[in-house]
């Protein structure tokens, strides 16, 4: 357990490093701050584009058309089997009747056309609506080319082709993002741990004689790291903070897209405090490692 | 307090504090100690000697664990080199003061906060914080220069602070390596008797030199270390007319003002 004594010693210390060198310090913030601007970026970009993908696909339905020639008894019938096909949440029937009287509505004032056609020309349908895990442009596909097999069944129509090339892009973007991203971090964690290793330089005499007078490695470690997170700190809000500005500046051509709810902001903030524990700890360990070898 | 230790050599005799026991040191591919065996009991006073680089600071550094014998064994305080765990070397250093020829002092500090440093990395009661470190800062004469910046000190006196920083944990063993090598001969007297007094409170002093001229005016145990070998290791009882006369006839007195 640590004394009172060794707390405000340990915070003293871990502040020092700050005070001593406000450029350094500036800088490392600043930089750190910009590689994690691109990081949010690019993570903020990606949820829109999830989120956008998630839309489109609660707005995928499926339309079969039966082949002419069922009884009204047989095509009711039919509605069973299609809740039965995986993934098919709501299966609503549309009888040739309906479907006319819907063309009609759609035409408004032309609807005087339809009454030229010596019969109904529309076919009756099933329109689906699909679960949540199955609306992707797979899932679509393979529940359509399944339904074509049904001899009831004469087409299968669903909305949104584009689906799949969103879906595509979406893919594309992510892993990309994600390679980005791990530049990134790498860059970020290089960073504190460069200037993290400035200041146990400076600190040589201060860590050698703590060691010599019996201070665990842990009370050694615990200054560097403490900046270390604090780095890690007021770059990651340097970094939401250019990012909500600039979200806010553009907000009327960005309409649509959200920004990090409150507790995604805290936990990237969060994050890069520990990509600051994560340098400085990378830092102190090849330096005492180096000491030892000395 | 330390318990008994055995090793293959059998038990220790609990007033060692210090033992070495066929103590071989390879640093890379040279052979820094070879076959040491010497052993140190409390409070005694010990001079080390021999030409630089013969393996002085090599022993110090056993002593506090720093390194560690590639063969034989190092006990120290009833701690066993060979089954010693990281963990627990940190317990070791605080019962051993250190004291180097370059002082290596905290140059943007206070003379009072270098040696205060000192307790709150052990984490010492606040209260006793200060009543320790005006002990050690009056024991050694400066508790009056206390707030001064090292570089503001003499070469003696900031030796002398650095002395104070070492006994302020009030360790068994204080380890001086080289402590006069950067001190002209009258300085070095005060210093050396400076460590006299310490020992005289009980504490265990081993005082590393290559400076004949030092050995000579003592009367303590001698320990000649040559390429890595133990040579001569004698406890002398010289008598005081036979010593060489002391570097200087000054003696130090506390409170002394010597700018």
């Amino acid at each position: 357990m640590l004394r009172r004594g060794q707390l405000a010693y340990l915070a003293r210390e871990s502040l020092a490093g700050f005070s001593r060198r406000r450029l350094t310090t500036g800088v490392t913030i600043l930089i750190m701050g910009s590689a994690l601007l691109v990081l949010a970026l690019f993570v903020l970009v990606a949820l829109n584009l999830g989120m956008m993908l998630e839309r489109a696909r609660a707005g995928v339905d499926v339309r079969v058309f039966l082949v002419d020639g069922l009884d009204a008894e047989r095509q009711a019938a039919l509605q069973p089997p299609f809740l039965a096909v995986p993934g098919v949440q709501v299966a609503r029937y549309i009888s040739k009747e309906q479907a006319l009287a819907e063309l009609q509505r759609e035409l408004g004032d032309e609807a005087g056309l339809l009454e030229t056609l010596p019969e109904n020309p529309l076919p009756a349908s099933y329109h689906l609506e699909l679960a949540p895990g199955h609306r992707d442009a797979d899932a679509v596909a393979r529940i359509a080319a399944d339904l074509r097999r049904w001899p009831e069944v004469d087409d299968v129509v669903f909305s949104q082709v584009w689906l799949a090339a969103l879906e595509n892009w979406a893919e594309l973007f992510r892993w990309g993002s994600l390679i980005v991203s791990l530049v990134v971090l790498v860059a970020a964690v290089f960073v504190i741990s460069n200037t993290v290793r400035l200041t146990m330089a400076s600190s040589r005499r201060v860590i050698e004689i703590q060691i010599l007078v019996g201070a665990t490695d842990g009370f050694v470690r615990s200054p560097f790291l403490i900046e270390g997170m604090l780095h890690g700190l007021f770059a990651g809000i340097v970094a939401m903070g250019v990012l909500a500005g600039g979200f806010h500046l553009l907000s009327l051509r960005l309409a649509g897209l959200e920004f990090f709810s409150l507790g995604q902001v805290a936990g990237f903030v969060l994050f890069c405090v520990l990509l600051g524990f994560l340098g400085s700890m990378a830092a102190i360990s090849q330096y005492l490692r180096l000491r030892k070898t000395a | 307090m330390a318990d008994i230790a055995v090793n293959r050599w059998g038990p220790l005799d609990p007033r060692v504090i210090i033992g070495f026991f066929h103590v071989q040191l390879r640093y890379r591919d040279q052979l820094a100690l070879d076959d040491v065996t010497f052993s140190i009991s409390n409070g005694e006073f010990v001079c080390i000697t021999g030409p630089s680089g013969a393996g002085k600071s090599s022993i110090l550094r056993l002593i506090t664990m720093d390194l560690f014998p590639t063969q034989g064994q190092v006990v120290v305080r009833g701690m066993v080199s060979t089954r010693m765990g990281r963990r627990r070397i940190p317990h070791l250093r605080r019962e051993i003061g250190f004291v180097f020829q370059d002082f290596r002092l905290l140059e943007d500090r206070r003379v009072y906060d270098n040696v205060a440093f000192v307790q709150l990395v052990v984490g010492a009661p606040q209260a006793q914080v200060k009543k320790n470190v005006m002990r050690v800062l009056t024991q050694v004469g400066l508790w009056d220069k206390r707030d001064r910046l090292p570089h503001e000190l003499s070469g003696g006196e900031q030796q002398r602070v650095a002395i104070a920083r070492a006994m302020v944990n009030s360790p068994k063993i204080l380890l001086a390596d080289e402590p006069t090598g950067n001190l002209d001969p009258v300085t070095a007297q005060e210093i050396i008797d400076l460590l006299f007094r310490i020992n005289d409170g009980g504490t265990c002093v081993i005082f590393s030199t290559h400076d004949h001229e030092i050995v000579k005016t003592f009367g303590q145990r001698v320990m000649v270390i040559q390429d890595g070998r133990l040579v001569s290791d004698q406890e002398r009882r010289i008598p005081e007319r036979d010593r060489a006369p002391r570097l200087t006839e000054r003696m130090y007195q506390p409170g002394q003002d010597h700018a």
